[in-house]
Order: C-alpha cells, then sequence, then structure tokens
C-alpha cells in the first residue's frame, strides 16, 4: 500500500530548500558564534559578535536601511494607489501598456538603471543639468551624492515591486461597494478607510511587505546614488566578509538583519490570505 | 388641507451614453408613502433609472426634486435615499452590527445610540439579535437580504431604493421576502421605489407600477389597471401568458383575423384575452372549435394549448369535470367579448 503520495511529488522542493535555503541560513547562524576573525567551524561558540555588533556603532548603518526602507515603502504606497486606482477604472486598454512600460525596467539591471539616473542627475554636464543650462540657460546643482538621491533611488527601482500587488488590491474592490458606501452617506475619505483600503488590504500588505524587505538588503542606491552620504546594513555587511575578512562578525550582523525583517514580516504575513488573491 | 410636495418629482429626466439613450425624459410624481414600482425587460433602463434617482449617476438633461427642493445635482452621499443593490453589495469584511451602522456611523452618530438602533433594525427585519456581532459572510443568502434591507433603512432615509433585489433568490424564500417587504412597508410609511423585471412581484406589492421600455413609461397604473386595462401588447405580453389575437376590418365589420369570427364591438387592432377568460363550452359570446395540442396541469388549474383555425390560443379551467380533455381532442370552447382587453399597438 501506497503512503500519501503529495509527500513524494513534494520532495524534490523539500530537498531543494533544505539544501538552498535552510542549510545556508543555518551555516550563517554557526559562523556567527564563532570567534571574530576565523574561518574555522569548529571554533568555541559564543555571542561576542553580537556584542560588538550592538556595541561597536552597527546601529547606525541598520538604522539608516530602516529609515530608507520605512520611508521607500510608504512613498511607494502614497504613489501606487492612485496609480493602481486610475489603472483598473480609467485605463482601460491603455492599461496593459503602461503596465508594461512599468515592469519593462525590471529586466535590466539594477545598477545600469541607477547609473542611468546618476548620470541624469550629474551636475555641470548631467542629463538633466546640461540640458536646462544648453536649452533654457537655467544653471542648476545636484542632489547626486545626498541621502535624498539614495532614497529617489530606492523609490524608482521598487515601485513595480509596489504597485503590482497593488493593483491585485485595487482589483479585489467591487465597485457596488464603493457605491454602496457613498449611498449610505460615505465622503470620498470614508469610502477610502471604511471600504477601500480594508477591501485593498491584502494587496497592499504583500506590495509593503515585498517593498520593505527588497530595499531592507538594498544597497546599490546608496552606493551609486548616496554616494558616501550613508552606510546602509547591507553594506556594512558586505564590507566586513570582504574587505574585513571576519566572516563571523559579517553572519552575526546577517542574523540582525533577518532577525528584524522576521520580526516584521512574520505577523503581517499571517494576516494575508494568499488563497483570496490568486483566486481573482 | 395642506398640499404636500411629491415625495420624488421626475421631470424630463434623461440620460444618454454615446448615441444610445438610455432613460428617455421621463417624467412623474410619487407621492409620499407610495410603493412605487418599475418593470422592465432588461437593457429597458430601469436599472440606469435608479442609478439616476440614487445618485450614483448623473443625468444628461432633466431635474429630479425631492419634497420640492432640487436634487438633481446633490451626490448621492449627501442624498437622503437609501438603495437595497441586487448585488445587496454588503461590506463582508464587517460585522452584520457594522454594516447596520454604516450610515449612522458617517453621520456621527455615537456608537451606544448606533447600536440601539442597529439592535432595533434587526427586530425589525426579523433577525434575531444575536447576529449583531456576526460576520456577514457567515450569513445565509435571506438573512443577507435582510442585513442589506436593514442597513438602508439604517441611514433613516426618506425615500428607499431596491434594484431587483429579489431576483437572485429561490421562489419560496422570494414570495416570503415580498410578503415581508410590503409589511414592512406599510410599518415604515416610508416612500419604497422598486425596480423589478417580473410584473408578478410588482403586482404584490405596489400601490403604483410603471411599465418601462426602451426608457420610457408605456403604461402607469395600479396592478388592477395594468391588468385589466394594458395599453399595449408590450404591456401585456409581460403578464406572463396571454392570448393576443389580432383584429381587421372586412366587409361588414371586425373580424378575428385567425379566428376568422366576428368580432361586434371591436375597439382596437388587438384583442388581449387572459387565458382563464378562454372557457371549455359554449355558453359565451364567441364560441368556436379547437383541437387540444397540449395539456399541462398547474395544479388547481388546467391549462390547455389551442389550435383553432390559424389561431394558436391558451386556455386555462379549474379542475373539475371540464378540464378532462385530452390531446388531440377537438372541442368547442369560448370567450365574452366584456373580458377583452383593446389595444392597438
Amino acid at each position: 500500500m501506497r503512503r500519501n503520495p503529495g509527500f513524494w511529488y513534494a520532495l524534490p522542493m523539500i530537498v531543494l530548500m533544505l539544501l538552498f535555503f535552510a542549510a545556508p541560513l543555518a551555516i550563517v547562524v554557526w559562523y556567527s558564534l564563532m570567534p571574530p576573525r576565523t574561518f574555522d567551524l569548529t571554533g568555541d561558540i559564543g555571542l561576542q559578535n553580537y556584542r560588538t555588533a550592538f556595541g561597536d556603532g552597527y546601529g547606525v548603518p541598520l538604522m539608516w536601511s530602516l529609515i530608507g526602507a520605512a520611508l521607500t515603502t510608504l512613498i511607494t504606497g502614497l504613489l501606487a494607489w492612485p496609480t493602481a486606482k486610475i489603472l483598473h477604472h480609467h485605463a482601460g486598454r491603455w492599461a496593459s501598456i503602461v503596465t508594461a512600460l512599468i515592469a519593462l525596467p525590471i529586466f535590466i539591471s539594477e545598477s545600469v538603471r541607477l547609473f542611468g539616473l546618476s548620470i541624469f542627475l550629474m551636475p555641470g554636464g548631467g542629463i538633466l543639468a546640461g540640458t536646462l543650462n544648453a536649452l533654457f540657460d537655467v544653471q542648476i546643482g545636484t542632489f547626486l551624492n545626498t541621502r535624498f538621491a539614495a532614497l529617489v533611488g530606492m523609490i524608482y527601482i521598487h515601485f513595480p515591486f509596489m504597485l503590482f500587488p497593488m493593483l491585485l488590491g485595487v482589483a479585489m474592490i467591487p465597485a457596488d461597494r464603493i457605491e454602496a458606501a457613498r449611498d449610505l452617506g460615505a465622503g470620498r475619505w470614508a469610502v477610502l478607510r471604511e471600504v477601500e483600503l480594508p477591501l485593498a488590504a491584502p494587496g497592499l500588505l504583500v506590495g509593503g511587505l515585498l517593498t520593505f524587505v527588497l530595499c531592507l538588503g538594498a544597497n546599490a542606491e546608496a552606493a551609486i546614488l548616496g554616494g558616501r552620504a550613508v552606510t546602509v546594513i547591507t553594506a556594512a555587511i558586505e564590507q566586513r566578509f570582504n574587505y574585513a575578512q571576519d566572516w563571523p562578525m559579517g553572519a552575526a550582523l546577517t542574523v540582525l538583519v533577518i532577525a528584524v525583517t522576521a520580526a516584521l514580516v512574520f505577523p503581517a504575513v499571517r494576516r494575508i490570505d494568499l488563497n483570496r488573491i490568486i483566486r481573482r | 388641507m395642506t398640499h404636500l410636495p411629491p415625495a420624488l418629482s421626475l421631470t424630463g429626466l434623461t440620460r444618454r451614453f454615446g448615441t444610445k439613450t438610455a432613460v428617455d425624459a421621463v417624467s412623474i410624481d410619487i407621492a409620499e408613502g407610495e410603493f412605487f414600482t418599475i418593470v422592465g425587460p432588461s437593457g429597458s433602463g430601469k436599472s440606469t433609472l435608479v442609478r439616476l434617482l440614487a445618485g450614483l449617476d448623473v443625468p444628461t438633461a432633466g431635474s429630479l426634486h425631492l419634497r420640492g427642493r432640487d436634487i438633481t445635482d446633490m451626490p448621492a452621499n449627501r442624498r437622503p435615499t437609501a438603495m437595497v443593490f441586487q448585488s445587496l453589495a454588503l461590506f463582508d469584511h464587517r460585522t452584520v452590527g457594522q454594516n447596520i451602522e454604516f450610515a449612522m456611523k458617517m453621520k456621527g452618530v455615537p456608537p451606544e445610540a448606533r447600536r440601539a438602533r442597529a439592535l432595533e433594525l434587526l427586530r425589525l427585519v426579523r433577525l434575531p439579535e444575536d447576529y449583531y456581532p456576526r460576520p456577514v459572510t457567515q450569513c445565509s443568502g435571506g438573512e443577507r437580504q435582510r442585513v442589506a434591507l436593514a442597513r438602508a433603512l439604517g441611514s433613516d432615509p426618506e425615500i428607499l431604493f431596491f434594484d431587483e433585489p429579489l431576483s437572485a433568490i429561490d421562489y419560496r424564500l422570494r414570495k416570503t421576502l415580498e410578503v415581508e417587504l410590503k409589511e414592512l412597508h406599510q410599518r415604515t410609511g416610508k416612500t419604497f421605489i422598486y425596480i423589478t423585471h417580473s410584473l408578478e412581484e410588482a403586482m404584490v406589492m405596489s400601490d403604483r407600477i410603471a411599465i418601462m421600455r426602451a426608457g420610457r413609461f408605456e403604461q402607469i397604473g395600479t396592478p388592477d389597471e395594468i391588468y385589466r386595462r394594458p395599453h399595449s401588447r408590450f404591456v401585456a405580453g409581460f403578464m406572463g401568458e396571454v392570448n393576443i389575437l389580432p383584429v381587421s376590418q372586412a366587409g361588414g365589420g371586425a373580424v378575428f383575423t385567425d379566428l376568422g369570427l366576428a368580432a361586434p364591438g371591436a375597439a382596437g387592432a388587438f384583442a388581449v384575452l387572459r387565458p382563464e377568460a378562454v372557457r371549455p363550452g359554449g355558453d359565451a359570446g364567441v364560441g368556436f372549435d379547437a383541437e387540444v395540442t397540449q395539456r399541462l396541469m398547474l395544479g388547481s388549474r388546467t391549462q390547455f394549448h389551442l389550435r383553432a383555425g390559424a389561431a394558436a390560443l391558451i386556455a386555462e379551467v379549474a379542475a373539475g369535470p371540464q378540464a378532462d380533455l385530452q390531446i388531440g381532442q377537438v372541442a368547442r370552447f369560448s370567450f365574452d367579448m366584456a373580458d377583452i382587453a383593446w389595444v392597438d399597438a
């Protein structure tokens, strides 16, 4: 007699996840407990790396990462909501074209796009400044190499990741519910608060999580557009692994970021009914 | 005696979509406390009309007055009216209580007062009070119907609109809800404006019925008037099965074209004759021999499909020895000229 066939069908995936997800995670956690600047996995277990992480000023890059991720999530959310509403309700046959145009850049390497933005923003001979100077005789400075530039890059890169789940969310709002709310005396804000946001919540949550988690792991924006104005936690981790050759310290920082991410993601994921989104 | 302005007054109300006119210059006064029903087939413009009345759509031309006040340009959320939607449009992410309290919340009614009123409304629509905290997703079809009704009443509207709310409900429950709705109308004394495609449903509940066709009211009248004196074949055809006999002028006078019989006193181009007015036997005014082509048992009555000359007729006969005719049998039938409603088109 055969046992539950579901297990055998799932087996390849289970093996894959164990090998390429669980195992590296376990190795990173194990490394973070090793003495600093060692490459062995057999040293004495200890928490000294975590003590250093809290005592040695790594809080600042972690904070910048969290602030950057939170701001990007908030701003892309504010931009994506009206965009999604317009695409869903008013764009008609243009919707798919506009959606494709927004999606297309995802297929181009992130650093290529960021260098493009960097060239656009460069002072003097940059595309924006140069054009304004040549055509309108207007001289402008630049905000390249500032925290603001890094944030602009983050928003630019992550907007589609917020928009597409939100489009699904907006599609989950039946038009008659909005009409019913208006009929019962709800103004625009009340409709948004009482009907649209709660009904689109799964899409908002997925978009928000996706954007936030991606932003937490992003460092190209800060490196290419932010110059030396800001160090994010991923840059600090990379530096530990590459230049400092301190793998245990890098691993400890990685574990901290994973812990922060998990603390935010798991409660949110529990509230999402994926079936409801996929059914649409 | 004080003269009350009509609850709702439509003047030349028109809605065009591109070149198509969905609602074509409709004018009517609906009295305070009236149960007014608009009946029409799909595409007749009745749903567009009720959306104009509720403020969910804007008329291309014409005006709308509520108790004498111009509300033509007033948005839905500021109109003192409420609608029960065909889809019900309940807020599935909220509880029964929150649904019913929605309009009160929008008006800023304090929570305790809202709750008290919601419980009152639950009783009014015959739902137990312990439904208050339940999610609406846990309610059955009939219960959802009642929640939608209570939610609309929760705004204490001056007029209630109904856009075919019973069309998706099974026959028995529909019959129950029709009676409950009529009783609710009598108890609340509010003006009800009801949309349906079923004249039968309209007959049961309404004070007045308007038959809508291609954006216009074809006939307006009490259920009795519509039933007894339809103004056109369209209205007559709406009442389910009915005999429509063309009449032509030949030689000395009018004749039933297909029956080949004289039609003395014909007052229109078509005779509308209810199936129960066609009786077996030859004792009434116009008698003819007909072959039974179909026999259908309807319970208290039996329906016969008849062929007489070029005419096909339907007769309904009360249970009894007269209803014993079989398919293929030829028998004498007759009807009274007085039972005919005459229409010209």
